[in-house]
């Protein structure tokens, strides 16, 4: 008996301790944005929100539907990107005009000025601050990956 | 205000930064490479190992600073070679298993000392 009731409270030890070290599982204040189809092999969320701040993933040119990345050129990723962002924006109650930091990587900077001109469609006013920069490589062969963070 | 965080628990800092900074519950800690807290040089190892060195050295400093990996919003991950994502990724889900923080991934030219991996972080309470 005395033998059970000790395995029972070293059992109890161990599920504490694991606990407080798999500290993933407690949000701090922080919100976890979550889309319908995100698949579970991610290990990033769409997007998270702690307090007024939501910090967007960075997201590439992929279709909701398929999870595949779009066929297209720069402009059609460009465009899909932006779609994306959005998406995941509106899903965590935010809306476009809340974003004040986006950070554009892209594979080639020759796609400076394309990207800018699909980009300006997105945000035409009060644009957000923003730094863009040309990276060696992209997930999935992505030409453009776009990251934002929003405040309301 | 701001705090500065140091632990010798994490690897010192390569260049004039800081290990991490702390202002208003926000903690924003600096880029981390795969270095060895004790000799501070790179570990050896392939992108696996890089990436468990990162995040124990991330881990250290949220201690150090009073946060845990529950905390942390918002990661980016740099990678020398970008055919390196999967293993990173599968060794970055051990370490955020649930309320996954936002992250943006991509490969960079070069990253300090020749490491293959860098991880920013940032979280908050």
């Amino acid at each position: 008996m005395k033998r059970s009731v000790f395995s029972l409270f070293s059992l109890l030890i161990v599920a504490a301790l694991s606990c407080a070290d798999n500290s993933g599982d407690k949000p701090s204040g922080k919100r976890v944005v979550t889309l319908g189809n995100t698949p579970a092999s991610r290990p990033y969320s769409p997007a998270v929100e702690a307090g007024n701040l939501l910090f967007v993933s960075g997201q590439i040119a992929v279709d909701p539907e398929t999870g595949k990345l779009i066929e297209g050129d720069i402009e059609e990723q460009t465009r899909q990107v932006l779609k994306n962002l959005v998406r995941v924006i509106e899903a965590a109650g935010y809306n476009k005009e809340n974003v004040v930091k986006c950070t554009v990587l892209m594979t080639d900077i020759a796609h400076y000025q394309i990207m800018n001109k699909i980009y300006m469609e997105f945000f035409p006013s009060d644009q957000p601050a923003r730094a863009a920069y040309a990276v060696k490589d992209l997930p999935m062969g992505a030409l453009i990956e776009i990251e934002a963070v929003a405040v309301r | 205000m701001k705090k500065i965080i140091s632990t010798k628990e994490a690897p010192a800092a390569v260049g004039p930064y800081s290990q991490a900074v702390e202002v208003n519950g926000t903690l924003y800690i600096s880029g981390q490479i795969p270095l060895d807290p004790a000799t501070g040089k790179l570990i050896s190892g392939g992108i696996s190992e890089q990436t468990e060195q990162v995040l124990n050295n991330i881990g250290a400093i949220l201690k150090a600073a009073g946060y845990t990996f529950g905390d942390v919003v918002k990661s980016t991950c740099f990678l020398k070679d970008i055919s390196d994502f999967r293993a990173m990724n599968e060794v970055y889900s051990r370490f955020y298993s649930t309320n996954q923080p936002a992250r943006s991934a991509y490969a960079v030219k070069d990253i300090p000392m020749g490491a293959l991996i860098e991880i920013e972080t940032i979280a908050m309470k």
